[in-house]
């Protein structure tokens, strides 16, 4: 029986795809409830009572929202581009998706445990942009165009420190496989050494995930809603989904390039009674609190100064830091020995 | 099996949406359709075994080259109909060189033959228990140092050569002088004044904002026209 | 025809030829067929560039030479460039122009 799931290709294939679900499966609700717990902390911190009406606690919310967007028509503009107009949604969401294949949950415990996860990581975050442009042009509207040019530059501009402090941490373990990368972590997590690029990267991912305060592609106060104004129902909820999906993504990455993934904190008794997984969505939800902190408390940049920050601060600084990590890790014969 | 599969697959893909490249009637439909034939083509890589150049290639080309393209062909208010004229003309010498193109590459495909010592003539032997990152980063850093140099200065020339051809400074653009703004004291912008109740404006006039030294900013004429600094410029 | 004893490829090395055979006579295909399009004829010059890629690291494997997978590196590289200037030199010729003809660019003064 075993064999038939390790050898025979149809086997293995069901395997996968029972791995995908079980990992798909629970990002979905925990995107749903994430909407939920954004209202409510957001509402917390404006001394507000959030949503409360549906279910005990308005935990029922993110369902009622869906099945209000089932029930909606979706609109497609005249002079929209029909295919990429209806195409853009899901490539967000398909993409947000296909990331998670790599991601460690537990030692060894991934859909695919590549050598270059982290490059693949990369590389589906560099192609999130896609979704957005093609959207802002399929609209064939100004103000979904607008934003679709601002957020392709922002993600473009933000992507090259993101690379910096990646190559950061790679120059520390000295491999590309995520589980190498946590496992590293054993004795000091990353984020003790290497904290200013840590810095850098949430807020390089905040930027990535267009959230605020970096949330100029949707800023409704200018150009109204951004990229998806023309969408609605389904397309609009795919939409969402996957940016909520991407945040649980980018905010995985900073637990395992900086957290120490599912390692317990410091490596001592009482926490290591806990199982990885459980640290390792801990850990997630920390940062996504922190995500939705940041919403609430920071008015949006401008988009000069965003783009300043980007090119004039983060860049020269992680090419900064990175040099000097290069250099003390060559110092003190500290540079990982290559499997 | 499935392996091969996968080839056969994003090869027909590959070659499909390198024919929409050069013959859709949209541009913006041929970058997105060359971000389809990158992205087969890295999974063309992965199946030939090199997973660092197929990622490097998504990052490359669709993260940053097509994105690029993709800008250029939506910002620029072209009509693309009319570059479309000659499509029919051209049409006839296009296939016919490049039906004489495939027949020579094929005849060529169908004759050769590697040499016998080619084995022996190996630069850098693949060891199959190294990771392919791993190889690349021990022969790129010693053996090609020089050509590894070399194609950062390419890209250093090709960064300076775009910037310089394509950086404007618009004149009526207003820039934001940071240190300006830091530079600001109470003392510079502010101006506290008694009003008697009851004057109105009668008393005082009418106030304008303080802006020191309006003639100089005309005067140094080196692209910062236009600033809206309110303190000393300089 | 091809292959020596460590070929890591799935398919015979010929495959690959072909297709990146098939590949590159698209993009010089592209190149006449959109004479007055010099967006569509930098991304043929892309299509070739891949074709060449393919062509190495095809025959990296092959071989069992990690020569060839260092070369596309520098292939890469070298195109990012190209695309890059080529891009540049079309904006601002489409701002002195308003138009990105070709044929235009044989009058010196325009």
């Amino acid at each position: 029986m075993v064999e038939f799931f390790t050898t025979n290709p149809f086997g293995i294939l069901i395997l996968t795809v029972v791995k995908a679900l079980l990992i798909l499966g629970p990002l979905l609700v925990a995107v749903a409830m994430m909407t939920l717990a954004e209202r409510k902390i957001m509402a917390a911190i404006q001394l507000r009572r959030g949503p409360n009406v549906v279910g005990p606690f308005g935990l029922l919310q993110p369902f009622a929202d869906a099945i209000k967007m089932l029930m909606k028509e979706t609109i497609i503009p005249t002079g929209a581009n029909r295919t990429l107009f209806l195409m853009a949604p899901m490539l967000t969401f398909a993409l947000a998706m296909i990331a998670w294949a790599v991601i460690p949950v537990n030692d060894g415990w991934a859909i695919a445990d590549i050598n270059v996860g982290i490059l693949y990581l990369f590389a589906v975050s560099s192609l999130g942009v896609y979704g957005i442009i093609i959207a802002g042009w399929a609209s064939n509207s100004k103000y979904p165009f607008l934003g679709a040019l601002r957020s392709a530059a922002q993600m473009v501009s933000y992507e090259v420190s993101m690379g910096f402090v990646i190559v950061t941490v790679l120059l520390c373990v000295g491999s590309m496989n995520l589980n190498a990368i946590v496992k590293a972590q054993e004795t000091i997590w990353f984020v003790i050494p290497l904290f200013p690029m840590a810095v850098i990267f949430f807020i390089s991912t905040l930027a990535e995930t267009n959230r605020s305060p970096f949330d100029l592609p949707e800023g409704e106060s200018e150009i109204v809603a951004g990229f998806f104004v023309e969408y609605s129902s389904m397309s609009f909820a795919l939409f969402f989904l996957g940016e909520y999906a991407n945040m649980f993504l980018m905010a995985a990455m900073t637990t395992i390039l900086f957290l120490g993934g599912w390692l317990a904190p410091f490596g001592i008794e009482p926490f290591t009674w806990i199982p990885g997984p459980i640290w390792f969505i801990l850990k997630i939800c920390a940062v996504m609190f922190v995500f939705v902190w940041v919403r609430a408390t920071f008015p949006r940049y401008r988009y000069d100064q965003l783009m300043r920050l980007g090119w004039k601060v983060f860049l020269p600084f992680s090419l900064f830091y990175l040099v000097l990590v290069a250099g003390v890790l060559l110092a003190f014969g500290w540079l990982p020995t290559a499997a | 099996m499935i392996a091969q599969l996968a080839f056969y697959a994003f090869a027909a893909i590959l070659l499909v949406s390198a024919g929409m490249v050069v013959s859709a009637r949209n541009p913006v439909h041929s970058v997105l359709y060359l971000v389809l034939a990158f992205f087969n083509a890295a999974a063309l890589f992965l199946l030939a075994g090199a997973e660092f150049l197929a990622m490097i290639l998504v990052i490359v080309y669709v993260g940053a080259v097509a994105v690029l393209f993709l800008f250029v062909v939506m910002m620029l208010d072209i009509n693309f109909a009319q570059l479309r004229e000659g499509f029919q003309r051209y049409l006839p010498i296009g296939a016919t060189i490049g039906v004489i193109l495939l027949v020579e590459l094929g005849i060529v495909l169908g004759g050769w033959s590697l040499a016998p010592q080619s084995a022996g003539l190996r630069a850098v032997p693949i060891d199959p228990n190294v990771t392919n990152t791993v190889q690349i980063g021990r022969v790129l850093y010693t053996d090609y140092i020089l050509l590894f140099q070399a194609s950062g200065l390419v890209l250093l020339v090709a960064m300076i050569g775009a910037i310089v051809l394509t950086l404007r400074d618009r004149t009526s653009s207003r820039h934001q002088s940071i240190a300006a703004q830091l530079a600001r004291t109470p003392a510079d912008t502010m101006e506290l004044l008694d009003v008697p109740s009851g004057v109105g404006t009668k008393g005082i006039g009418f106030l304008r904002p303080k802006v020191k030294e309006p003639a100089k900013v005309a005067q140094d004429n080196h692209g910062h026209i236009g600033h809206d600094n309110h303190g000393g410029h300089h | 025809m091809g292959g020596t004893t460590d070929m890591m490829l799935p398919v015979p090395l010929s495959h690959y030829l072909a297709v990146s055979a098939i590949l590159l006579v698209m993009g010089i295909f592209g190149i006449f067929l959109n004479r007055k399009n010099v967006i569509i004829i930098l991304m043929s010059i892309e299509l070739i560039l891949l074709a060449v890629n393919l062509n190495l690291v095809a025959f990296s494997a092959a071989l069992g030479d990690l020569a060839g997978q260092v070369l596309t590196m520098f292939v890469l590289t070298v195109a990012a460039a190209e695309a890059a200037i080529g891009l540049a030199i079309l904006v601002i010729y489409f701002r002195n122009r308003g138009s990105i003809e070709v044929e235009d660019v044989t009058l010196m003064k325009g």
